[in-house]
């Protein structure tokens, strides 16, 4: 998975300029369910995985994120 | 409304009745009459034991009760269940359908029809129309109908003419397809300018519950009562049965070609024991080919007592022997319905309690 | 679970939305959201208007309505009417059945039935197939299909997750038997282990109402609720839409014999508008085929939402001829259900405002 161009689309979801790996979803002003549903159309249009609601509430970081639709690629 | 149907059958019935028994005896210092009036009452009426849920029981514990019964004896297999309908006036929950979340709790496939039908105490024969119906499909061979309710927790206790009849409880009823080409005959007929006879005027949109509609008034007949709770014009529903039931079950007959003394039962909704020596007088049918002892050992519950008149009255004799029977259900709505049909010899026809 | 049913056809529908204009530009301020929430969310959602019932209007009112319009407009006459179905989870009463006091303010014989159908998003499906199952009895020719819901009654305004996408509706479909000799195809599956999607847990009898139940709180920045309101796991049912949806509009295209070619329109429940574009863009379907506004000019009416999309997007080709359609509702149960069938052309097709008192 070409990890720069996903954390790129989530800074578009998530209405800023970049985001680094290591931060924390919770801590973004716009981390709400819009968002959270924002990023599953993304995992399912653009890496075609699906995410349950369950696994991305668990999810703390962009990280962790990435780290969820790389595995559920395989 | 009249119909025929083909090449079905009811292959086993199950009753689940709450552990829970209440005693009208004991009740009945609650209601403001005095207690030789109220002991007259039950004398005429046939009260005595009734069976109700324990506080926070509901239709779905019912019947997941009931169906793992016959999961574990053998008697039902998981993926047979091609449709599961509950017909039900008591739902778990507005949304979502109460046949979903029995569905979801005992794992049942995704490839099956979930329904829930709001129907009172003509339920048992529009279930079994359903079913029917539904076995015309050829993808369906394995219909599930579960009747139940817990009206129970919407009786007013100090209300007299509802309290000390108000059962609970459960049935499950297979239906599938039959190899011989059997014919049912059935007639349905609904009137909803008379519906104020029995109603829950609180707990719909049109009234939605409250502190208000909690308070219990007194309605006039020295009964009280809560706009939450059943209503039931007693007076109206008894005229209502005597006027309208006989015809229907004359002309289902007539139609049918069978005369009144080649029905071996007729299996009629248990409103109260006068009710129905009243409606078997008028009918020129003896008191012991129409059952009526289920309020005084259940009570009335709903759609659920023409099963139960079965499970209780011919348990032996529906595992032995196919019997020509005359359903008839009515009541809420108003809705009167009656079905011919032989039923038996059944895989199972029992109760159980639900503890 | 697959049906087929032979000789069926919808001749009528009729839509009644309250007529009751909310804007959402006027409306976010509500549920607390900022200027800059709102613009956002407005955008994602592609959200404008709805329509909402005022508190005296029952779902029921708003399906009497449409029925006086179809009776006024001769295409349906009392005395034909040999079945009600009332499908909707915000019914009149619990007792009697919402379908049986239609029948009485209708004033029609006896020799009618009436049933009340618990269904949500998948409704209007769940009552076509009872529609097609009941003409299959010599003595029911026509069926008048009602849905309708007022969800706004289950929710406070204060609560942006479910007020701004919902909309309040009615409507009446007139299903009657036909000799073109063609199948309809159905697909139906159920899933109750996933209850939890959508769900109000008080006011049935699991946690009756009481003074509990009735609490409102602010379960998080603008969303005000209390038990009997509507609860809805939005990332859930994105998972349900995306995953279970698209599978069975191929099953019942393969069952019917169908492509996205043959079928000329797809009309889909509408939960919002950014689900379904998902969709479509899943199930490669032009967007053409599937229409997408019943949320941004009436909010998302549950099982009428699929009635109230033929009738604001496609009234003109269905009145003037023969459509081969795909309808597919998906909600609440979870249920969802598939079909394909030809649609048109139609007595009537029309979209009104409510005017009742």
């Amino acid at each position: 998975m070409d990890k720069p161009e996903f954390y790129q689309r989530l800074a578009e979801i998530l209405d800023v300029e970049e985001v680094k790996p290591e931060a924390v979803l919770k801590d973004f002003d716009v981390w709400d369910s819009l968002a959270i549903l924002s990023v599953l159309a993304m995992a399912d249009a653009k890496y075609g995985v699906s995410i349950k609601a369950e696994e991305i509430r668990s999810v703390v970081s962009a990280q962790g994120l990435a780290n969820l639709v790389e595995a559920k690629q395989k | 409304m009249n119909f025929t149907f083909r090449g079905k059958r009811i292959s086993g019935v199950l009753v689940v009745v709450p552990a829970n028994e209440r005693s009208f005896v004991e009740e009945m210092r609650n209601f403001n009459f005095p207690e030789g009036r109220s002991l007259k009452l039950k004398e005429v009426m046939g009260y005595d034991k009734r069976r109700i849920v324990e506080p926070g029981v509901c239709v779905s514990d019912l019947a997941v009760f009931g169906l793992q019964h016959l999961f574990a004896q053998g008697l039902l297999k998981r993926e047979e269940i091609d449709a599961l309908l509950l017909v039900t006036q008591t739902a778990d929950h507005f949304m979502p359908a109460t046949s979903s979340l029995i569905q979801g709790r005992l794992g049942l496939k995704q490839d099956m029809l979930c329904l829930d039908i709001n129907q009172a105490c003509a339920g048992f024969v529009i279930g079994l129309m359903q079913a029917f119906m539904l076995l015309e499909q050829e993808s369906v061979n394995k219909v599930v109908l579960v009747n139940a309710d817990v009206l129970s927790r919407k009786a007013s206790p100090k209300d007299r003419n509802i309290y000390p009849m108000i059962g609970d409880g459960a049935s499950i009823t297979i239906v599938e397809r039959d190899t011989a080409d059997s014919v049912i005959q059935a007639s349905v007929k609904m009137d909803g300018s008379r519906a104020s006879a029995l109603t829950i005027p609180a707990g719909g949109l049109r009234l939605p519950s409250s502190p208000e509609t909690a308070r219990l008034e007194d309605v006039g007949d020295n009964n009280l009562r809560a706009k939450d709770h059943v209503f039931m014009d007693g007076s109206a529903i008894f005229n209502f049965v005597q006027t309208e039931v006989p015809p229907l079950i004359e002309n289902l007959l007539k139609r049918a070609g069978v005369s009144s003394s080649e029905v071996d039962y007729f299996l009629c909704h248990q409103p109260n024991r006068f009710m129905l020596e009243k409606l078997a007088d008028k009918m020129k049918v003896p008191h012991a080919r129409m059952p009526n002892n289920v309020v005084e050992h259940f009570g009335n519950s709903g759609s659920v007592t023409i099963p139960t008149v079965m499970a209780y009255n011919l348990r032996e004799r529906l595992l032995r022997e196919q019997l020509q029977v005359c359903l008839a259900g009515f009541g809420g709505g108003l809705a009167w319905s009656a079905m011919l049909l032989k039923v038996g010899k059944l895989a199972f026809n029992k109760i159980i309690e639900y503890k | 679970m697959k049906c087929t049913f032979k000789n069926k056809r919808i001749s009528s529908i009729i839509t009644v939305a309250p007529s009751q204009e909310y804007r959402f530009d006027d409306e976010y301020h509500y549920f607390k959201m900022t200027e800059a929430q709102a613009k956002r969310f407005k955008k994602m959602m592609s959200l404008d208007r709805h329509r909402i019932a005022p508190p005296e209007v029952c779902a029921s009112d708003l399906c009497l309505f449409g029925v006086q319009r179809l009776l006024d407009a001769g295409v349906l006459k009392k005395e034909d009417i040999d079945a009600i179905l009332f499908i909707s989870q915000t019914p009149d009463y619990i007792l009697p059945p919402t379908s049986n006091v239609i029948h009485g303010k209708l004033g029609l014989d006896h020799d009618v039935i009436c049933l009340d159908i618990n269904q949500g998003c998948a409704g209007f499906l769940a009552g076509l197939q009872q529609a097609f199952m009941l003409l299959e009895l010599p003595a029911v020719s026509k069926v008048l299909l009602l849905t309708g819901d007022t969800g706004s009654k289950q929710m406070t305004r204060e609560n942006r997750l479910n007020y701004p996408i919902n909309g309040d509706a009615g409507a009446a479909t007139v299903v009657e038997r036909c000799s073109d000799g063609k199948t309809i195809f159905m697909d139906v599956k159920n899933d109750g282990s996933r209850y939890k999607a959508l769900l109000i847990p008080g006011g049935g009898y699991r946690m009756p109402s009481s003074a509990e139940t009735l609490k409102l709180r602010e379960v998080e920045e603008g969303v005000v609720k209390c038990l009997e309101h509507i609860e809805m796991d939005g990332a859930a049912i994105f998972n349900f839409t995306m995953d279970d949806i698209p599978p069975q509009i191929e099953e019942v295209l393969a069952f019917s014999g169908d492509t996205r070619d043959s079928i000329q329109h797809f009309f889909l429940h509408q939960p919002n508008p950014f689900i379904v574009t998902q969709m479509a863009q899943k199930m490669k379907i032009p967007p053409a085929k599937v229409p997408n506004n019943v949320v941004s000019l009436y909010g998302n009416c549950s099982s009428t939402t699929i009635p109230l999309n033929v009738t604001l997007n496609a009234a003109e080709p269905l009145l003037a001829g023969t459509r081969r359609v795909c309808l597919s509702g998906f909600g609440v149960g979870l249920t969802w259900i598939a079909a394909v069938m030809d649609l048109g052309p139609l007595d009537f097709c029309k979209l009104v405002d409510y005017e009742g008192t």
